[in-house]
């Protein structure tokens, strides 16, 4: 478009000075001797000019006066040569140092990447735009060193686990601070019901321009008392100088589950279940059913749970600006089927951002947008926090029930049998649920409303001063709606029940900036000041509807015999703050910054409210050394020094008035009772940070490989700890005490390169990897470690000397070769033999002597085992252009793990669940070798399900084709034709292959979503979903 | 025009500085829904809504609003298990209880709650509640430490010997008697077994003296303890520690010499004459302690006594123990015209117990303490001490057996022997307070086997009293954090 208006304008020069005194041609090249297309040849000093055609080569017509020539063309630096008495100017272009030209977003404002002391990395919009996600966050996984994004499963829109750097509390959140356009935005699930609902899926990912994630203390600390588990900073799309232009992105997908287990089919289920049976001299209770026509009923339970769900997604978008004004508007539909059935997700969402020059001294801008989304469920996943177990968890259900009993009668009507599945022919009673009622009649929505939107005035009195004030709101409405039919599940001892509830979620930020840049010659300062208010209020009720009093009704305004309240909830929290910032470089050579900030909170105790914090950092660009020039530069050609400390805190998860002791109301006998309810704390104050972070950036060889390289520590202090009370003290709850102590540390690399770059072909690769050791120092006196259950077991430790949330487990050294019994390992060394077949008292027998032993004790006997944070990870993104086609393909990976997979005791327990495959290496005689025990009906206690075993903790380590893309641009010559200016096609696959030795669906799997302490659980979890999808994009 | 700007920025830099000002009510929130601990005794109503927190501690589906009677029900022989999931008292039934088990977790919970809210609420009362509540001090004073008495003889119903084993020497609970309002308190060890009674003793003697004669209606009789609680409950705590003298002496204070044994002091206790009204109405005179239910104040699910009890599908409920045909319902001495035989229907050709029989969400009353119990302990007592068939104890028997069964009739010359008669009350209890959670303690204070039993399939073989399955383990939570506790 510049170029364009040059052209013109040349044209125009051309006409008025139509004296032109001589002629000068040449040829435009890159640094390897190929010519440089529409590259740009100004005359210095004046508007005539023109550009090179496609060989290079120019004519340029210059007035006498002209002195020079100026040439430069996207992505080269541009170059001035003296015209002098020449005719003809060759010129080799080198290309520009990109990324260090390159603008990044901070906290409270903009810096150029190459003046930036703290350790941010950008990830662009474009990355994630167009994948099947319905949120930003799960997108990033691979995308930044330090960032580790595990999607617990394929429910659909379940916040993934986020780290940055590690995990940095124990009892508060370790999710990163989210920023959206300048406000601190929600995060977290809000639902109440089935269906996961992660707020930040109403951020349309296609709308953001960028994500800036601030990871030291320098680039953290002007926020303070949030910083501590790092910051991400949302920028969403502005207007670009020019016409308007129009933009549709749409894309239809396809989800299926991936890698689920290989269960036994109905008569491999009938023939070990009976075994078992047969072992303890008990006669067949698995027996085979029929359909009308005689065939033996196979149920295949997955078939009934999981589908291929159909996604689709339409962005448009309209942009752009004028010297004085640029918009951004856009309207965003999606709708997706996750791979369980009835679960889905369907949203809209509108965004108008505008920026406006009053005139030369004031500008005024609004972004803002509204969504409204719709998260749906009918049954119960089982894999969302505090699910593992639930009767209804289909990723259970998918594994239990019996495959030789149907889904309905042979009469067509459900198996079912009270509230449990009907056992047909068997003689055993299958208690589990049998979830085709639930799938046909029940639901369980979320549905968000939600505007968040600010406004600011910026006025600069003089050229150097800046001064900003902004006011944001970001108000969140919540609609959740439930309804469980009377025939089957949590709704059937209740004769059906509805529940509903509203909440709101309402914050206002007011924020207030004062800038002041100047440069001195060598010297440039520039200072921020500003102050901020933000307060957020919560509302919440609702009502539980039981006992319907006609089967009509399937809404909570029908006819019911029970009303009860639900959701009800009140709160309210406000931060006051005061910061500060200033960075200073000598001829960008040298670079010093620090910044501050005070922060008041509400929820602290009275006169323990305030915090400071801060950072203080320096850089040093090498390069720009005189003894750099030399021989060295050749080679490394960048080269920036960093380095930064700071003190940062963490807020994100104390409750409102954690600091108070509470009575609370309760009933008795339908009279108002009273009791204790919350122990305060009255000293409760700050969890701090105090991070240091030392690195460089470097460019080899010209730029062809450039990197970032990392070491950071992370000491928490005060560390926020809800000490757990013995259960004789009666205490109501786990008080809140600052008194852990605990450090990350790691190293961070990352590298670019385009090692091919050429006109046709292009290769861009991008590889990053992090290594992160976290370890507890000190817990609260007299407690050296915190256990943390996953609903009805404890599979996770948190102690003194190890990283948080280690795996817990009774050690078992496989199965006795002589017996077929389990091996398990007493805390005092003994090994004891499990034989469920005999009396109670005597089950447990000491290997060596086979004398009765005492049962094993999980609360003494178990121990720590492994860690499952994985101690490197990172990602590998390869880009590929061959004409007009591109392919790339982000490979994610983590190592050095450990899942404890809990559902393996699921598949393996000798109730009359079903199995895995697995079973049929069963032991069977003596000297058998195997891994899976003497098959004993009803044992559960053999495989884990009674309490965890070391034998179902298995190493995670993978690599993931996470992603992976090939697209095909229409050539600029044919779309010009029907005044498109671009259009591609693309198909993509999310999540195609995966590499490891892990035994269930996804070694990325969470039970219990963003628990700091019981990570690396994988308990009746639905494993992640394969997506593929289809897209396009057309430019207008 | 450049004064202009620079006035009018400055005008907006003072507004700003202005508006940033420290709200100081949003930094100092109140909480507008729960009352701070500074308050908590200021006026009476508040003092006796405490009370009531402490009886709805006890009254936690986990305790006495289900699942301590579920227990105390499955673990003898009357019951058998129709589901295997452990989380619905499997594991109580085939006595596989594990420390890490929930229910053994739950239930340890479930009664300490309850004796910290007592001690928190006696420490209060001390300090400021006692001159607040005037003339009425004393009486919450006493139902708090009858509560306390309750809780503390229902963990030694399950996490100890009897008080048999060396007379109380054997290893007990830890003795919780200070308010605990703060972390850092875990360690205690067990008291004795005997010193937990002493406590209980200490408690309920205290109740006694304190209590109301009468709450003043059948409702506030039935869901508060009153005198006649109290003595009742100390009755069963004596029969537990086999003081059987003691145990009369405290029936006696209640129990007239003859027929037809209605209360002489207090609330006028007595048998009622509609057995089903017991069990309808609640509030019978018959009715000393229950733990009441409304629909917006339910059990809980998985905890309520109907949803265990009642066939699977009948009004939501889980069917989830049926009733042994070789447990009590055998006894061929326990007539078809017994009216308590109405309380054993047939569905899916196995027989349920009828007692609780509300549809979900399940809101029958759970019978704590019944006025037959006393008689029957107390019968039971004057046996065991004369150690001849007692003709008042026989009478005792008579008005138990009769309101149910008008055409049995026992005379002296019904039994044989003193053993006999015992045996026959003991058989009378098992009848009348079948599914009301006394037939564990009664084997547990006597000392005799758990019954074998079996489903088809599984069986558990008899747990004598050597076994240490005979009482549940320590709750691994109690472990982990209380480094005195074994």
């Amino acid at each position: 478009m510049r170029k364009l208006y040059l052209l013109l304008m040349g044209v125009v020069f051309f006409a008025i000075q139509a004296n032109a005194q001589r002629t000068i041609t040449g040829k435009v090249t890159d640094e390897k001797g190929n010519p440089i297309a529409n590259a740009s040849v100004l005359v210095k000093g004046s508007t005539v000019g023109t550009s090179t055609s496609a060989t290079g080569i120019y004519t340029i017509s210059v007035p006498a006066s002209a002195k020079a020539l100026i040439f430069s063309s996207v992505d080269m630096t541009s170059q001035e040569v003296l015209i002098g008495s020449k005719t003809t100017i060759d010129v080799s272009l080198k290309a520009e140092d990109k990324v260090m030209q390159e603008v990044v977003v901070v906290g409270y404002g903009t810096q150029k990447k190459s003046d930036v002391t703290g350790n941010i990395a950008t990830v662009k919009g474009s990355a994630i735009a167009d994948k099947p996600v319905p949120s930003f966050d799960a997108a990033l996984a691979g995308r930044a060193a330090g960032v580790q994004i595990t999607t617990a499963n394929g429910v659909l829109n379940n916040p993934p686990v986020f780290r940055i750097r590690g995990t940095n509390s124990i009892n508060l959140s370790s999710y990163p601070l989210i920023v959206i356009d300048g406000v601190v935005t929600y995060t977290g699930d809000n639902s109440q019901t089935l269906a996961a609902s992660n707020v930040l899926s109403n951020i349309n990912p296609s709308d953001i321009e960028s994500m800036e994630i601030l990871k030291d203390a320098a680039a953290t600390a002007i926020y303070g008392s949030r910083a501590a588990n790092g910051v991400v900073l949302i920028t969403t799309k502005k207007g670009k100088r020019g016409k308007a232009r129009v933009n549709y992105d749409g894309w239809v997908g396809f989800t299926q589950p991936t890698r689920i287990w290989s269960m036994l089919n109905a008569e491999q289920y009938m023939m070990i279940k009976n075994e078992g049976l047969s072992n303890v001299g008990a006669a067949p209770r698995y027996l085979p059913s029929y359909t009308n026509d005689g065939k033996l009923i196979n149920t295949n339970w997955a078939d009934v749970i999981f589908r291929q769900g159909v996604s689709h997604s339409h962005n448009l978008n309209v942009a752009g600006a004028n010297e004085y004004t640029s918009y951004f508007f856009s309207i965003g539909y999606t709708n997706q089927q996750g791979m369980i059935r009835k679960n889905d997700f369907d949203r809209k969402t509108i965004r108008f951002n505008v920026d406006h020059k009053v005139n030369n001294w004031m500008s005024v801008g609004v972004n803002s947008s509204y969504a409204n989304e719709l998260n749906e469920a009918a049954i119960n996943s089982g894999s969302l926090p505090g699910a593992a177990f639930a009767s209804a968890g289909v990723g259970r259900l998918a594994l239990s029930l019996p495959p030789n009993v149907g889904v309905y009668n042979n009469d067509g009507s459900y198996n079912i049998s009270g509230n449990a599945i009907g056992k047909m022919n068997n003689v055993e009673v299958p208690t589990f649920w049998n979830p085709q009622p639930m799938l046909d009649n029940n639901y369980s929505t979320t549905e968000n409303n939600r505007i968040v939107g600010n406004a600011y005035i910026q006025i600069k009195p003089t050229k150097d001063i800046t001064f900003r004030t902004s006011y944001g709101v970001d108000y969140l409405n919540t609609d959740n709606k439930n309804f469980y039919t009377k025939l089957q599940g949590d709704g059937f001892s209740l004769g059906g029940t509805a529940f509903s509830t509203l909440s709101k979620d309402k914050r206002w930020t007011l924020t207030s900036t004062l800038q002041y840049d100047k440069t001195f010659g060598s010297h440039s300062v520039n200072l921020l000041l500003g102050t901020e208010q933000q307060r957020s209020t919560f509302e919440g009720f609702g009502l539980t509807r039981q006992t319907l009093s006609d089967d009509f009704f399937t809404v909570i305004q029908g006819g019911f015999n029970t009303p009860l309240t639900a959701g009800l909830g009140l709160g309210e929290n406000y931060l006051a703050s005061k910061f500060g910032r200033i960075n200073y470089d000598f001829k960008k050579k040298y670079f010093i910054s620090g910044s501050v900030r005070n922060d008041g909170y509400s929820a602290f105790a009275a006169g323990k409210k305030f915090g400071n914090f801060y950072s203080y950092s320096g850089g040093w660009d090498l390069s720009r050394e005189n003894f750099w020039s030399k021989g060295l530069s050749k080679v490394l050609n960048s080269f920036k020094l960093r380095a930064s400390y700071g003190k940062v805190g963490n807020i994100s998860g104390i409750g409102n008035f954690s600091s108070f002791s509470f009575f609370s109301s309760g009933l008795y006998n339908g009279g108002a009772s009273l009791a204790f309810s919350q122990a305060g704390n009255t000293d409760l104050t700050w969890e701090t940070s105090k991070k240091s972070d030392i690195g460089f950036t470097f460019a080899l060889f010209n730029n062809l490989i450039s990197g970032e390289f990392a070491f950071y520590k992370n000491n928490i202090d005060g560390l926020l700890l809800s000490v757990p009370n013995a259960p004789s003290t009666g205490m109501p709850n786990a008080v809140l005490q600052n008194v852990g102590s605990m450090y990350n540390k790691g190293v961070e690399i990352t590298l670019n390169s385009t090692p091919v770059k050429g006109k046709r072909f292009n290769w861009n690769t991008s590889l990053n990897i992090s290594n992160n050791t976290n370890k507890v120092t000190a817990l609260a006196p007299g407690v050296p470690f915190i256990t943390t259950a996953t609903s009805l077991e404890t599979p996770s430790i948190t102690r003194v000397g190890y990283p948080v949330g280690m795996i817990y487990v009774v050690e078992t050294r496989g199965v006795d070769a002589a017996t077929g019994r389990r091996i398990f390992v007493r805390a005092d060394g003994a090994e004891i033999l499990y034989n469920h077949q005999a009396p109670v008292a005597s089950r447990w027998t000491y290997r060596s002597n086979g004398q009765v032993a005492p049962a094993i004790n999980p609360g003494l006997d178990q121990k720590v085992w492994r860690n499952t944070a994985p101690k490197y990870f990172g990602g590998f993104d390869n880009n590929f252009r061959f004409d007009n086609f591109e392919v790339s393909a982000l490979l994610t990976y983590q190592f050095d793990f450990y899942v404890y997979n809990g559902t393996r005791a699921t598949v393996l327990d000798q109730r009359f669940w079903n199995s895995t495959t697995e079973v049929l290496t069963r032991w069977q005689k003596p000297g058998d070798v195997t891994k899976i025990p003497r098959l004993v009906y009803a044992d559960n206690v053999s495989n884990g399900s009674a309490q965890p075993i070391s034998e179902n903790a298995q190493k995670g380590d993978f690599v993931k084709l996470r992603s992976l893309t090939l697209a095909y641009n229409l050539p600029a010559s044919l779309t010009s034709k029907a005044g498109i200016s671009s259009m591609r096609f693309y198909l993509s696959g999310q999540n195609l292959a995966m590499i490891t030795k892990y035994q269930g669906p996804d070694p990325e799997v969470s039970s219990n979503g963003n628990s700091n302490t019981s990570q690396g659980v994988d308990r009746n979890t639905v494993g992640n979903a394969l997506t593929v999808t289809v897209g396009l994009s057309v430019g207008f | 025009m450049r004064k202009y700007i620079y006035s009018f920025s400055a005008a907006l830099v003072l507004a700003a500085g202005f508006s940033s000002c420290v709200k100081d009510k949003y930094l100092n929130p109140v909480s507008q829904t729960a009352l701070s601990d500074a308050t908590a005794f200021d006026t009476k109503p508040r003092i006796d809504g405490q009370v009531m927190g402490i009886y709805s501690g006890l009254k936690s589906g986990q305790l006495l609003g289900g699942r301590y009677f579920i227990y105390n029900d499955v673990r003898p022989e009357n019951f058998l298990s129709n589901d295997g999931n452990r989380v619905t008292a499997r594991a109580a039934w085939e006595f596989s209880e594990t420390s890490g088990d929930n229910e053994v977790n739950n239930l340890w919970a479930a009664c300490y709650t309850t004796i910290n809210r007592v001690n928190v609420f006696l420490e209060g009362m001390e300090a400021k509640g006692n001159a607040v509540a005037g003339a009425d001090a004393g009486r919450f004073n006493g139902e708090a430490r009858f509560s306390r008495a309750l809780a503390y003889y229902s963990l030694l119903q399950f996490y100890c010997r009897p008080y048999w084993d060396g007379n109380g020497a054997r290893p007990g609970v830890p003795l919780r008697l200070t308010a605990i309002k703060g972390g850092g308190y875990n360690n205690l060890k067990r008291s004795t077994v005997g010193e937990v009674y002493q406590q209980i003793l200490a408690d309920l003697n205290y109740a006694e003296q304190n209590l109301l004669l009468n709450n003043g209606t059948a409702i506030l009789n039935t869901t508060r303890a009153h005198r006649n609680t109290a003595i009742a409950l100390k009755v069963r705590v004596y029969m537990s520690m086999q003081n059987y003298t003691a145990a009369i002496t405290e029936a006696n204070k209640m129990v007239p010499a003859a027929a037809p044994f209605v209360a002489a002091t207090g609330v006028p206790n007595a048998l009622s004459a509609s057995l089903a009204s017991v069990y309808s109405t609640y509030t019978t005179n018959e009715s000393m302690f229950s733990m009441p239910f409304t629909t917006v104040d339910p059990p809980g699910t998985q905890n309520q006594l109907g949803f265990y009890y009642m066939p699977l599908g009948v009004g939501g409920a889980n069917g989830i123990f049926y009733l042994n045909p070789s447990g009590v319902i055998a006894d061929a001495g326990w007539t078809a015209t017994d009216a308590r035989r109405s309380f054993v229907i047939t569905n899916g050709g196995k027989q349920w117990l009828a007692k609780y029989t509300n549809p979900g969400p399940f809101l029958d009353w759970t019978p704590v303490i019944r006025y037959p119990e006393v008689l029957l302990s107390l019968a039971e007592a004057l046996v065991r001490t004369n150690n001849t068939v007692d003709a008042r104890a026989v009478a005792l028997l008579n008005a138990v057996r009769n309101r149910a069964d008008a055409a049995t009739t026992y005379t002296t010359a019904s039994f044989a022997n003193a053993t006999a008669l015992t045996n026959a009350i003991l058989q009378e209890r098992n009848i009348e307070f079948l599914g009301e959670g006394i037939r564990s303690i009664d084997i547990l204070r006597l000392g005799l086997d758990f019954p074998a039993k079996s489903v088809p399939g599984f069986s558990v073989s008899a747990v004598p009293a050597s076994s240490s399955a005979y009482y549940w383990p320590t709750p691994s939570e109690e472990s982990r954090y209380n480094a005195l506790i074994d």
